[in-house]
């Protein structure tokens, strides 16, 4: 899967993605049939794009640690009792409503994450910043923003490469293969916060030298990414089209049976 | 144990959601003015300086080491963007930094990512780098002290954020705050010391090694004692405002209100069903609802298998 070209507009597909992911969250708990179609809309949508429904479902896990925040009110609710008894010292109480709210948020979550899996097959992150440009994004973070992408993977290849070093000297996170952990807490955060310090100024030259580049050709502090690409001449359809689907789909939230 | 503070989406209400959008968006919009204003004096270009910074908080929040069995200290770095961009060029960054994660790395949703620049750009790292400043300068505005001040701020940091996400949730009902208050905020005391020590390190490092980079970003201020014991003053009682805050959030208070604005269960009644209790009309109820459920799988396994293939055609041409 190759990111689309960069010149092009990807404001119909930044938008798709957030009024998808808006009325996916307005369909009221327990609305799972509405969910359903909501998933099978964006898994048609994958493969059409060449991505399997499977592997989409798999990208979409990566939300699901998240839950344990919405385990309390499934067992502390107190309506629609689903079983309730004792565990040894402790009495315990499931809640269907809290249970309906948990599973959810859940699949609401899993959903979501897909959509913005898609967003990226469908734009390449440079075009996506241009398209948040255009829409109302300040041009200052339009450019950090744009900066942080192209340097992230050279920092973090940087941090990796630091990470190995550090493991090999011994100071280790616990648990990794249950390898030597050198020193007291205040010497392994010494060393980290070193790791983090030198990285910093690492950073900071790389940053100098990039203003000098940009300077040299005559950079005068506005540094936008790229030149605009052409506007879509369809994106007024487009977002009509995207109106009539969230329309749908919180019709279908409305009028689907709930559990 | 790590920091459980990039909401997806899904778990908070679109009102609240909305309500956080707009919150940060004012105070984004504010930050982007106050930084067009000032300008850092050893690079020019600040936007430059704002990028490949971003890059490295990104970078940093990879590194973790051993805090106790079980538990790794983790970076955020908020408090630590702020003390070396400035509060409000701090703030963006993070905002960015977040902003990218939720879009290319599914870190955190999209229609909550409004809560979450919230609760680590605006708390976290704007709060927290005001916090940072006011301890230096209480303590005496030297770097040691400015560098003690960034540590304690970096921990209450994590911990304000971490509170700030719960009443979300709870406000949005998808948790109990009653008990997910008291586990957040206890996960995250410990999450925050790893924090809080990492920053010190880190500025301390940047300190020894490179003083003239750390004095271009940040100027050690001397201040008078009077205004001394005055910030100490404000940031007390700041902190235990925030503090009184969590400890009374009524939870039974809170989510009367959450039931009160409807956002609980926002639209669980719908004017009329299709298919009212996944059942088919003119067949008896048990047998309806199973027949349905049956009909329903295999129209469903049946999309899956040929979305599968046309996934697979599309990849080969």
């Amino acid at each position: 899967m190759e990111p689309r070209s960069v010149g092009r507009d990807a404001r119909a597909a930044v938008i798709t993605t957030l009024a998808f992911v808006t009325a996916v969250a307005l369909l009221p708990p327990g609305s799972y049939l509405a969910l359903l179609l909501a998933w099978l809309l964006l898994a048609f949508a994958g493969a059409l794009l060449g991505i399997s429904p499977g592997h989409l479902a798999r990208r979409g896990l990566i939300a699901l640690p998240f839950v344990v925040a919405a385990v309390p009110i499934v067992f502390l609710r107190s309506d629609e009792l689903l079983w309730a008894g004792t565990i040894g010292p402790l009495s315990l109480q499931v809640s269907g409503a809290g249970l309906r709210i948990a599973l959810t948020a859940l699949l609401k979550a899993w959903i979501s994450v897909q959509a913005s899996v898609l967003l990226l097959a469908l734009a390449s992150p440079p075009s996506i910043v241009t398209a948040l440009r255009r829409m109302l994004l300040p041009e200052v973070i339009a450019t950090s923003a744009g900066l942080t992408i192209r340097y992230l993977e050279l920092l973090r290849d940087e941090a990796r490469r630091m990470l190995r070093a550090r493991t090999a000297r011994s100071a280790s996170p616990v648990g990794v293969g249950r390898e030597r952990i050198g020193g007291t807490i205040a010497w392994r955060a010494r060393t980290t916060g070193s790791l983090v310090g030198s990285l910093f100024l690492r950073a900071y030259s790389r940053a100098q030298r990039i203003e000098e580049a940009a300077a040299s050709r005559g950079a005068t502090g506005s540094l936008s990414i790229g030149t605009l690409p052409v506007a879509d001449p369809r994106l007024t359809l487009k977002i009509a089209g995207v109106l009539a689907l969230v329309l749908a789909l919180t019709l279908a939230g409305a009028l689907l049976p709930r559990l | 144990m790590y920091p459980q503070l990039h909401i997806p989406d899904g778990f908070l209400s679109p009102q609240v959601s909305l309500v956080l959008w707009i919150a940060t968006a004012v105070l984004i919009g504010i930050a982007v003015r106050k930084t067009s204003r000032t300008d850092i004096r050893l690079i020019a270009s600040q936007p430059i300086l704002m990028g490949v910074l971003g890059a490295f908080i990104f970078a940093a929040q990879m590194f973790n080491f051993p805090v106790a069995t079980g538990t790794s200290g983790h970076l955020l770095g908020g408090v630590l963007a702020g003390y070396l961009l400035g509060p409000w060029a701090g703030t963006i960054v993070m905002a960015t930094v977040i902003g990218i994660q939720a879009l290319l790395f599914q870190d955190g949703g999209l229609l909550v990512l409004g809560a979450n620049i919230f609760n680590m750009g605006v708390i976290g790292t704007l709060g927290g780098s005001f916090v940072a400043r006011g301890i230096g300068t209480t303590l005496g505005g030297s770097r040691p002290a400015t560098i003690l001040g960034a540590g304690i701020a970096a921990w209450l940091a994590v911990v304000a954020a971490a509170g700030f996400t719960t009443l979300q949730l709870g406000l949005s009902g998808t948790t109990n705050i009653a008990v997910g208050l008291p586990a957040m905020l206890g996960v995250h005391a410990l999450i925050g010391i790893g924090e809080a020590l990492v920053t010190v390190a880190a500025l301390t490092f940047i300190a020894q090694t490179a003083p003239d980079i750390l004095a271009g970003v940040s100027a050690p201020r001397k201040a008078s004692p009077v205004r001394r014991l005055a910030t100490g003053v404000v940031i007390a009682g700041g902190v235990a405002t925030l503090a009184s805050f969590f400890a009374s959030a009524d939870p039974d208070g809170l989510e009367a209100v959450a039931e009160e604005l409807g956002f609980l269960d926002a639209g669980l009644s719908a004017p009329f069903e299709l298919f009212p209790d996944y059942t088919i009309p003119g067949l008896d109820g048990t047998v309806s609802t199973v027949v349905a459920g049956l009909l329903g799988m295999i129209v469903v396994i049946g999309v899956l298998i040929a979305l599968g293939r046309l996934a697979r055609s599309r990849t080969k041409s």
